[in-house]
């Protein structure tokens, strides 16, 4: 309240304001931070994963016990949050966000803050948020490089308007890794944009791509320009990611991790009690059941109805296993 | 020809933007490029011809987080 630019009438502004985070993971877990720090009204998040060691590296938010009992981020997120700034109201909401379930997602919401880790998803977000009239404040990172973009519809170009492709050429966080002080300075400039949005600093807006690398220390701004009349979202008001196709049902998820949708919800009790005899060990909380398979690999299944396979990126194998112990 | 490629100079033999692009092996990638400043959409590569000293900017999304 200090800070003159905000001030006391910036921050009761802010108090009425609204967010959605998509991912809660390296990214989201700093803007989430920053957020409810700041006294953001209502914070809400998004993620369909949960807390495993290998993300305590970077994962600001979580500690071993998380990863111990196989929290969901968001869960393991809100708890955490909660202790921080009681006066935020927080909304965690475990699931993957899809075609289906995003304009619910945005639903009075102000502004969406990216801590996903992939194109697909940033894209489904930035069609949305095109769709629907929401700012959509675009952040990635991955080994030291980081880069950051704030797209308004109708005042900016999108995310379309940049890149068409979606292909990462498999340069992920899991697989060519990442150093934690890009992912916190990448959220942080997030974090800082969203505030001047928020707060209405129209003037002091950063209308460029920030792209920087910390460990080779070069930084850059490309000027955003005018939104491009051949843009699917900007132009022709189609918006791709939205149109959900068959196939979709089963996605790469990560490293070694093969995601299968479209179940009913899981009773977990249920199905822990009908995977136990078959498989090696059944782990459960009251969120997701874990159980590891005599082949090596693990099924996650979340009670929204989805299924991780982890220990393969082989979709086909994914498949087989899910057949064998979930039914087609 | 020499052009100054996201700020070092390198020599490349390409006669338009989207013969860079590929040179560099960043064709079908999620690149944004800039020719002297100004942003250029990725169907007008192949019209913009390049130039010795051309300053250009290639920026590669990042999509981990």
């Amino acid at each position: 309240m200090l800070f003159a630019p905000i001030g006391e009438q910036g921050q009761r502004i802010l108090m009425n304001r609204s967010v959605l985070i998509v991912g809660m993971g390296a990214l989201g877990t700093v803007l989430a931070n920053h957020m409810v720090r700041s006294g953001i009204g209502r914070v809400r998040m998004v993620d369909r994963d949960y807390v495993e060691p290998s993300n305590l590296q970077r994962q600001m938010l979580f500690d071993e016990e998380d990863a111990e009992q196989g929290l969901p981020k968001v869960i393991a997120a809100r708890n955490k949050l909660a202790r921080i700034n009681s006066s935020v109201e927080l909304e965690a909401v475990f699931t993957d966000a899809t075609p289906e379930n995003i304009a619910g997602l945005l639903e009075g919401v102000d502004l969406v803050l990216d801590g996903t880790d992939n194109f697909e998803t940033r894209f489904l977000l930035n069609d949305a948020c095109f769709r629907e009239g929401v700012p959509f404040l675009y952040g990635g990172a991955v080994s030291s490089r980081g880069m950051t973009a704030l797209f308004i519809p109708g005042q900016t170009p999108c995310l379309r308007c940049l890149i068409q492709s979606a292909d990462s050429g498999g340069q992920t966080c899991d697989t060519i890794g990442v150093i934690s002080p890009i992912v916190d300075i990448v959220a942080s400039y997030q974090a800082a944009e969203a505030l001047k949005f928020l707060v209405g600093a129209a003037d002091k807006r950063r209308s460029s791509l920030l792209t920087l690398d910390i460990w080779n220390n070069q930084y850059y701004e490309m000027k955003l320009g005018r939104a491009k009349d051949s843009c699917p979202c900007c132009g022709l008001r189609q918006y791709p990611a939205l149109e959900r196709k068959a196939d979709d049902l089963l996605s790469l998820c990560g490293r070694e991790s093969v995601q299968v949708s479209g179940h009913e919800p899981f009773d977990l009790d249920i199905w822990s009690g009908r995977l136990a005899p078959a498989v090696k060990s059944v782990k459960l909380n009251p969120y997701l059941l874990r159980a590891e398979l005599s082949e090596g690999e693990r099924l996650v299944l979340f009670a929204d109805g989805r299924v991780l396979v982890q220990g393969t990126s082989d979709i086909i194998r994914a498949k087989t296993l899910y057949a064998r112990y979930i039914g087609s | 020809m020499e052009l100054i490629i996201n700020g070092s100079l390198r020599e490349l033999e390409a006669e338009n933007l989207a013969e860079v692009v590929g040179l560099l092996g960043l064709t079908g990638k999620p690149v944004a490029a800039e020719a002297d400043g100004q942003i250029v959409s990725s169907e007008e590569w192949k019209q913009m011809a390049v130039r010795p000293g051309m300053r250009i900017e290639l920026v590669h999304f990042v999509g981990g987080g």
